[in-house]
């Protein structure tokens, strides 16, 4: 019992919850809906989709790697399952075919940073202006709708009252969990993002985990885009984009993962990702004007990276030297 | 022992980079239950040796031998399965990951695609106890170890991953008086475990206290080999500066 006190007290991720908590409580005492369980199952609902997008975000982040096309091939999958159902194909299979396509793209990323040697920040970058031009030029810049209702099905039911959304973030979650913390790819995943070199004196692959970590970010932040497609019954070719990419990310650094690889955990992550759901739903409780969104989300990002800098620091005392 | 057939053996082993030769056909024989020291100037010759023997270089010309059986690593992987352990001078472990996790890395006991994280915490902490090294605990990041103690996992995952030949490239550099004398004890355990050693070191009273023969490179080249106890030090130090002519002969 004393051991699960201090197992709470030392969690990383204390200061998020407190915030939580406290920006809960405020708005509660400034607007009684707060507490209630259709206003907790819209802040969950808010947050699904960038969860699954960090979840994945966090496998490479704490295997070295940094992906920013996210943004982007988020609109290239639900803009590739749009113009596919739009041409008749069947909605399972058009969403087969979206992932497909941005697995293509993950691969591009993994081919360019593992083989050429491009750092991933410019590689991904340089994926992230380059597929958001093809969406646009594709589509013409005009979204597509249109879609059946089976389809738009999977982003707008509700199951015992809660969204299939907030479903679909548990499971992706809960996988993206076990992989990385007890499975023989995660235990390499945060091998070669704790020291590359060291990882592969001791034959781990480097092209292997590339390969894996930057197609598994991209089919899942395309998927991201298929759900947002089927939630709005609209594939919209400006969605995702870097509002996206840097609230994912903002997200998974919150959550404690290292930008440098290694550390982090998706329940870190979950807690990231809430986090943004529930300061948009205080300022909107509030009355507040929505852009303190973006002052929070600044500071808060720089306080966690400051606090974990610190701390690791302290702890670290022969490293940091 | 010349009539044995060494557990490691190299033949006319050449490479080189670009115009410069690092290797110009070096041979090499370690034994099991012995102690071969590499000892040699900067540029000798050192560092491209243990990269070759440990699978990170591929040679250009030569044989690598494993208990007689032809041997051609392509990676580091491929020589450790061969029975290979190399100790790197940087150690090769990964600060943010913990002793047990370290000393099992690419190596995880699994069960299917999972970790078997007990067990491999089980079989850490009774294999260090084995070897009688403190480590406060399994679950302690490699971060948080001093020097002498990543020296000590770094040697301990070498012996646990049970090559016949177990390579430490100065293992000593860093390490402080005490700490040199735990490393040097762990060294004798694998001799008297029956391993293969072989040790680069620049620390002479190490290869005279732990050496059984000594092989000096000089410029690529294998100045000479001797028993520990039919040469001097001012003989080795003359062969590795060159005022003593090497012999390729012995070698």
């Amino acid at each position: 019992m004393k051991n699960i006190v201090r197992r709470i007290a030392g969690a990383q991720q204390l200061g998020i919850i407190l915030i939580i908590v406290v920006l809960l409580v405020v708005a509660q005492a400034a607007n009684p809906q707060a507490l209630m369980p259709s206003n907790i199952v819209e802040i969950l609902r808010s947050s699904a989709l960038y969860f699954i997008g960090a979840s994945a975000a966090t496998l490479v982040l704490v295997g070295g790697g940094l992906d920013l096309s996210i943004g982007s091939v988020f609109a290239v999958g639900g803009v590739a399952a749009g113009i596919a159902m739009n041409a008749g194909v069947p909605w399972p299979l058009a969403i087969l075919l979206a992932l497909v396509v941005c697995g293509m793209l993950g691969l591009i990323n993994a081919s360019l940073i593992t083989w050429v040697g491009v750092p991933p920040f410019i590689a991904t970058l340089g994926m992230l202006f380059a597929a958001s031009g093809i969406v646009i030029v594709v589509t013409g810049g005009t979204p597509r709708f249109g879609f059946p209702a089976a389809f738009t099905d999977l982003g707008q039911l509700n199951l015992f009252g809660i969204p299939l959304l907030v479903f679909y973030a548990v499971i992706i979650g809960v996988l993206a969990h076990v992989v990385l913390a007890h499975t023989v790819f995660g235990y390499n995943i945060r091998a070669f993002g704790g020291s590359a070199p060291a990882a592969r004196a001791n034959g781990i692959r480097a092209a292997q985990m590339n390969v894996s970590l930057y197609v598994i970010s991209a089919v899942v932040a395309g998927l991201c885009g298929v759900l947002l497609a089927a939630r709005v019954a609209t594939a919209d070719p400006g969605a995702g984009g870097t509002g996206f990419a840097f609230q994912v990310l903002a997200a998974v650094i919150i959550g404690g993962t290292s930008l440098f690889g290694g550390v982090g955990t998706i329940a870190g992550t979950a807690l990231g990702a809430l986090l943004f759901a529930v300061i948009n739903n205080t300022l909107a409780l509030t009355n507040t004007n929505p852009q303190w969104q973006n002052v929070a989300t600044g500071v808060i990002l720089v306080t966690a990276v400051a606090v974990d800098h610190l701390r690791r620091k302290r702890r670290f005392a022969v490293r940091s030297a | 022992m010349s009539t044995l057939q060494p557990t490691l053996e190299l033949r006319g082993i050449k490479k080189t980079f670009g115009h410069v030769s690092a290797l110009k056909g070096v041979d090499l024989a370690a034994y099991s239950g012995e102690v071969l020291a590499i000892v040699g100037d900067n540029g000798a010759g050192k560092s491209s040796l243990i990269r070759t023997i440990s699978g990170v270089y591929r040679p250009d010309e030569g044989a690598i031998l494993v208990e007689g059986e032809q041997q051609a690593f392509s990676n580091p992987a491929a020589a450790r399965a061969a029975g290979i352990a190399t100790v790197f001078q940087d150690l090769a472990l990964i600060e943010v990951l913990d002793v047990a996790t370290n000393m099992f890395i690419g190596q995880y006991p699994r069960r299917g695609p999972f970790v078997r994280r007990k067990a491999m915490e089980r079989e850490a902490r009774a294999f260090l106890d084995e070897l009688g090294v403190s480590v406060a605990s399994v679950r302690t990041e490699i971060g948080m170890l001093s020097g002498g103690q990543r020296q000590i996992v770094a040697i301990a995952r070498a012996m646990r991953t049970g090559g016949q030949v177990v390579l430490l490239d100065e293992p000593t550099a860093a390490l402080g008086v005490r700490e040199t004398a735990q490393a040097a004890d762990m060294i004798r355990t694998l001799r008297e475990r029956g391993n293969a050693v072989i040790v680069v070191s620049h620390d002479m009273s190490l290869v005279f206290e732990l050496a059984d023969s000594i092989q000096v490179m000089r410029l690529g080249e294998v100045a000479g080999v001797r028993r520990r106890t039919d040469t001097t030090r001012d003989e080795i130090i003359g062969l590795i500066t060159g005022a003593i002519t090497g012999d390729r002969l012995t070698a």
